[in-house]
């Protein structure tokens, strides 16, 4: 993402490879990079990717706001569009960890 | 039996006579819940959005396009935008209709000349008096 990321702090991950989340159902103001479709779902951590200003505040070049874990996050198709009929394909993107909160089984 | 490029060509046009759907938008005093949503997506969120089968072509960048990268990258250097975030939300902001109707670069060119103007770099009427000054040189 941004290529001279002046912030003083970074916010610790919260989620470990394998865990379960849920991306915030949060609403569209001005700008976002988390697409709709996954708002509100459930899905996996695949992997751990880097840590970086959120896409919030870079836009509006806070460069000072504390950086955040990015993650890599599967999901089932099944669980994001209405009637998808495959049982096993899955969808990954990418989201920062404010977006996520846990899901506790 | 047509030929395989008349085929494509057949389909292309064929795709585009699906009808379309249009919901008429003329500032109403009220809107629903819906499209109020849908209308607060940013443009660049397009996942999801039904279309018709799109060719998948390798296109190769034309000198236009090259020169609108170039200039993005130079007034990133010379501090106008330097987090490519900005330069994305600068894209989103031209709003649905230019985002959707430009071609990739145009909308860039044209993000890189609002903030031009939104900084105070150049005024709006600068602006509109070189791109008459270039139309009018490309004219003779």
């Amino acid at each position: 993402m941004s290529s001279s990321s002046k912030s003083a702090s970074a916010r610790p991950a919260r989620f470990k490879v394998g865990e379960r989340v849920r991306v915030k159902d949060s609403p569209n103001l001005f700008y976002s990079r988390t697409q709709m479709y996954v708002r509100g779902v459930e899905g996996t951590i695949a992997m751990h990717t880097y840590q970086d200003l959120i896409p919030e505040d870079e836009a509006w070049n806070r460069d000072e706001a504390p950086q955040e874990q990015f993650y890599i996050v599967r999901f089932r198709q099944k669980d994001l569009w209405d009637g998808y009929p495959f049982e096993n394909d899955t969808l990954q993107t990418e989201l920062p960890d404010g977006w996520l909160e846990p899901v506790n089984d | 039996m047509p030929a395989r490029s008349e085929l494509r060509d057949y389909y292309r046009i064929g795709a585009q006579l699906a009808p379309m759907q249009h919901q008429q938008e003329d500032w109403p005093y009220e809107i629903s819940h819906g499209q109020y949503v849908a209308h607060m997506v940013p443009p660049h969120d397009v996942g999801g959005q039904p279309d018709t089968p799109v060719i998948y072509e390798e296109k190769e960048e034309e000198f236009w396009e090259l020169n609108t990268y170039v200039t993005c990258e130079v007034l990133a250097w010379r501090g106008v935008w330097n987090a490519e975030e900005r330069r994305r939300r600068g894209n989103n902001d031209l709003g649905q209709s230019l985002y959707y109707g430009f071609p990739y670069y145009g909308r860039w060119i044209w993000a890189a000349a609002r903030m031009l103007v939104d900084k105070n770099h150049i005024s709006l009427t600068e602006l509109i008096e070189k791109v008459a000054e270039v139309r009018a040189r490309y004219e003779q």
